[in-house]
């Protein structure tokens, strides 16, 4: 019997199965039995309390010190002492600073033991470049939450599957307004929640209704980003396995074919034949070039891929490359109810 | 390695759309230089289809031309009429029961890289990566690259050469050759279409890509474990590359010698396989030596 078979088996008679992970009174991170098919026990950072110190990084895109500030004086506003890392400010063309310097000053933050988080101060392009290079076993004897999303998802995705750590997909320093008392209330409310997943304080998600909608009950560990991204990991050591998971993509600036492309490649490399739910963000579509027009919507090309499989699926989440982008708890067991007339998603 | 005949004169040849759509006008020059090199062609219903969106057909109707081209006795090639994008959704539906028992001249590039990857891994069997019909129009048909795809059916063994390159690294090796199209290798990767290029010679070219996306492709091959053990590297064209408002800092040679420094066999680059007129016939999975010296590299099937 392999693993995988003896853990269902198991699964089945109630001995093992995710437990619910729940906000931490000791201070100390909670290590619960893991969901499914993942050996590792699952990891979650303490949830922050007043007066905990959030470093600031630049695993990727450059980012200068004046535009991280908003952000810096929110957060801090919220009772957090800030921590800024020395990539903030440096350039070397896309880049926020060389790979070494952007590895040094992650490194030193996942070492760091007054850091509780470590923000990604903004995506772009550049996590792969130094994801290989890190050592991030610091934060097995003291997890942290990471944030940041889109190219983020490098980290998010390579932590959950070498660590089973949880971690927290959402908005960055450069989403942040540069005058909070004008900020539209579903840009406010998306970057509140990032307080709210830090603390451990209860997420809710509205999500609307799409009529290709799929309903069904899903529980399991949150997985997801940027799917582009996601896709780029594929055969490499940080590429997810999506076993018996709620997976969450979003993606920006693609074109159609190359949506419908990426969803193949999810399902011919397995990814979506024992997947518990999927959540579709949104998808900022690159438009067609004239005379190669793709004549299908990404509702329509996610609707045909899940035709042979029958987990619950749901549009138009509130996440993605947009205002309404919500922070979400990577690695961390969530239901997923899709009903004619509601979509529940709770992290348990 | 399962070799196909190469053709004889009398020959027939399938054109046939796997993935976008094609008018037939854009064939015309391919069909009638076919005949005139004495094959006989014939047209699949995905050429000049009536479909009037991006593919060529529904899945159904391109999976469907092909496995007729495919298993068609009297079918000795099949040509695909352009690349675009559709193999994918019909790679895993097709049948090569026939096929194996008749081996035929797959020939194509771009998107057809699934094709020649899928046969190479699941079926050991060599196909041509090479000019498609469009690349006949236009006075194509005498290019280099076209009359090399003559060759090439006719069974003539090949010999490129290509001038010497700033970034070349020397060395010289003798493997089976693999490749194709950078997105689509990297979008084979972990299906059962994706090639093992564990000691192989492995060739790359692109089209319209940024330059920091060629940069993430390369490391996910890399990441994946096939730049660590190639025979050779040949670095063809990377055609309309387009770069990001603010410049990513490096040329695509600069980015893929970064990529394979760490590695020590023979690098090309600016090899003639590309989406433009340099773009000649190379044999996939058939062994070749690759010599990158001091005088122009070569190719020697």
């Amino acid at each position: 019997m392999n693993r995988k078979n003896f853990l269902s088996s198991l699964l089945t008679i109630g001995v093992a199965g995710p437990v619910l992970a729940t906000p931490d009174p000791t201070r100390t991170h909670v290590t619960i039995p893991s969901p499914a098919t993942d050996p590792l026990p699952l990891l979650v950072p303490p949830f922050l309390r007043y007066g905990d110190t959030i470093g600031i990084t630049c695993p990727a895109g450059d980012i200068t010190a004046k535009e991280i500030q908003p952000a810096v004086d929110l957060i801090e506003s919220w009772g957090f002492r800030i921590k800024i890392g020395d990539t903030i400010g440096k350039k070397d063309f896309i880049f926020g600073g060389t790979d070494e310097e952007r590895a040094a000053d992650l490194q030193r933050m996942l070492r760091d033991p007054e850091l509780s988080a470590i923000l990604c101060a903004r995506g772009g392009y550049g996590a792969v470049h130094i994801v290989d290079s890190l050592d991030f076993s610091p934060l097995k004897a003291k997890p942290k939450w990471i944030i940041g999303f889109s190219d983020i998802t490098v980290f998010l995705s390579h932590l959950h599957t070498n660590l089973n750590l949880a971690s927290i997909h959402s908005k960055m320093c450069n989403s942040f307004p540069d005058d909070w008392s004008k900020a539209e209330p579903v840009q406010a409310d998306a970057i509140l929640s990032i307080r709210e997943a830090l603390t451990g304080g209860k997420m809710e998600y509205t999500v609307p209704l799409h009529p290709q909608n799929r309903a069904g009950y899903a529980k399991g560990p949150l997985v997801g980003g940027n799917l582009k991204t996601i896709i780029s990991l594929v055969g490499t050591r940080s590429d997810i396995d999506t076993e018996g998971k709620i997976l969450f993509v979003e993606d920006t600036g693609e074109y159609l074919y190359s949506i419908d492309r990426m969803f193949w490649h999810l399902q011919r490399t397995g990814k979506l034949d024992r997947l518990a739910g999927l959540i579709v963000g949104g998808f900022k579509v690159k438009p067609d070039d004239p005379g190669e027009e793709y004549g299908h919507s990404v509702y329509d090309i996610v609707a045909e891929r899940v035709k042979p499989y029958s987990f619950p699926v749901c549009f138009d989440f509130p996440v993605g490359h947009q205002k309404n982008n919500f922070a979400l708890r990577v690695g961390m067991p969530h239901t997923l109810e899709v009903k004619p007339d509601s979509v529940q998603f709770f992290s348990v | 390695m399962i070799v196909p005949p190469f053709l004889q004169s009398g020959d027939t040849i399938a054109v046939v759309c796997p993935s976008g759509f094609m008018p037939r006008e854009k064939a015309q020059t391919c069909i009638e230089t076919l005949q005139q090199w004495g094959y006989t062609v014939r047209i699949g219903a995905t050429l000049d289809s009536q479909s009037e969106n991006y593919f060529s057909g529904t899945n159904e109707e391109r999976l469907a031309d092909l496995q007729q081209a495919l298993d068609d006795p009297a079918v000795n090639a099949v040509l695909c009429g352009r690349g675009g994008y559709g193999l994918s959704r019909i790679i895993d539906a097709i049948d090569f029961t026939t096929f194996r028992k008749k081996p035929k001249w797959i020939i194509g590039y771009s998107d057809v890289t699934v094709l020649h990857a899928h046969l190479f891994t699941r079926y050991t069997t060599a196909s041509l990566h090479s000019p498609m019909a469009g690349a006949f129009n236009d006075g194509g048909a005498v290019t280099e690259g076209v009359l090399s795809l003559r060759r090439a059916l006719a069974g003539e063994p090949s010999a490129y050469t290509c001038a010497i390159h700033p970034f070349n690294r020397r060395g010289k090796a003798s493997a089976p050759l693999v490749g194709g199209n950078l997105s689509i290798l990297a979008h084979l990767v972990g299906t059962p279409s994706d090639i093992d290029t564990h000691g192989k010679l492995l060739f790359l070219e692109d089209v319209g890509e940024y330059l920091y996306n060629l940069d993430r492709m390369l490391r996910q091959l890399k990441r994946s474990g096939k730049l660590a053990h190639l025979a050779g590297l040949i670095i063809g064209g990377f055609t309309d590359l387009k770069d990001t408002t603010r410049p990513f800092g490096a040329t695509a040679e600069a980015i893929v010698s970064d990529v394979v420094s760490e590695y020590d066999y023979p690098v090309c680059f600016g090899f003639p396989v590309s989406h433009s007129p340099d773009n000649v016939a190379l044999k996939m999975g058939v062994t070749h030596t690759l010599i990158v010296s001091d005088e122009p590299t070569l190719l020697i099937e």
